[in-house]
């Protein structure tokens, strides 16, 4: 048995009491074609990055389930005819699945849980994001992790620490710095954007 | 005159290597860091302010992990957590 992941986003229009049936429907077909299903966690309504059928504004559910093509075929047959379903997007997590781990990953996840968050109960499911619950913090990748029951987003984590200083920099620092560096040394050319300018300009300059 | 755009053509190749500065993968170099999907606000330093994937020679990423991250970015993208075109504002 595999284990997938499926993310989809519902109409942010709906009632928490509409969007129930869709739910209904996906336990109901995991578990007619033998799949297990190992949780669902809600990441209430956040933005999209684009408008899909001209909404601002999704909610996002993630299915975490084990069980065979069959399943993943037959949900997504629905989620395509569903009209309340915006979008949906199936990953596989492995490829071999033991549900007796799964199931004691999600004790442990939820005793940990239980444990180490105690008020911030309410806030998880509308923020997503920019909590980071401490039990959570080491869930590495999308694989496993039981903690995932109550971070909607588990992997805030990454993006937390560095944020400020470190995040500028893939993007810019490094030209800046370059020009600085070259501004230094090479001080009649200053606008020399990188070191391969090209040899005409630069030898104009000189000049 | 000549002579001149002769040097200058020699010139920037020694100059390059002079100010080439080593980029390290930040991923190699923080091992903590994971590569998630479902993680936008991470992913989004490695998108330019378009939201273009900034490359390898740029960002200073490892094979491996450039790899991933693209991978990632495109997956986030399929289900409307990054823009495939167009600014990247996540709250």
């Amino acid at each position: 048995m595999r284990r997938y992941e499926t993310i989809i986003i519902i109409d942010p229009d709906l009632s928490a009491e509409k969007r129930e049936p869709v739910l209904e429907r996906v336990k109901d077909v995991i578990a007619q074609q033998d799949g297990y299903l190992a949780l669902i966690d809600d990441w209430g309504t956040r933005k999209l990055a684009y408008e899909i059928k001209k909404k601002e504004r999704g909610h996002y559910i993630r299915f975490d389930f084990c069980g065979t093509v069959a399943v993943v075929d037959e949900i997504e047959r629905f989620f395509r005819i569903d009209d309340r379903v915006l979008k949906y997007m199936t990953v596989l997590l492995e490829k071999s699945a033991d549900i007796e781990k799964i199931k004691e990953e999600i004790a442990a996840a939820e005793s940990k849980a239980a444990l180490t968050e105690v008020p911030p109960e309410p806030a998880e499911t509308k923020t997503p994001e920019d909590q980071t619950p401490p039990a959570e913090t080491e869930a590495p990748e999308d694989q496993a992790q039981p903690a995932e029951t109550e971070t909607p987003e588990e992997p805030a984590q990454p993006a937390e620490p560095e944020t400020p200083e470190e995040q500028a920099q893939p993007a810019e620092p490094e030209t800046p710095e370059e020009q600085a560096q070259l501004s230094e040394k090479q001080p009649p050319e200053t606008e020399a954007n990188e070191a391969d300018t090209t040899p005409t300009e630069t030898e104009e300059e000189i000049k | 005159m000549a002579n001149n755009a002769h040097q200058a053509h020699r010139k920037p190749k020694r100059r390059k290597r002079i100010y080439h500065r080593r980029k390290v993968c930040r991923f190699c170099a923080d091992t903590t860091m994971v590569i998630n999907y479902k993680d936008p606000k991470a992913l989004k330093y490695f998108l330019t302010e378009r939201g273009k994937i900034i490359p390898r020679r740029i960002s200073g990423s490892c094979a491996k992990h450039q790899r991933e991250l693209t991978h990632a970015i495109k997956r986030a993208r399929t289900i409307a957590l990054l823009p495939y075109v167009g600014s990247v504002d996540i709250n």
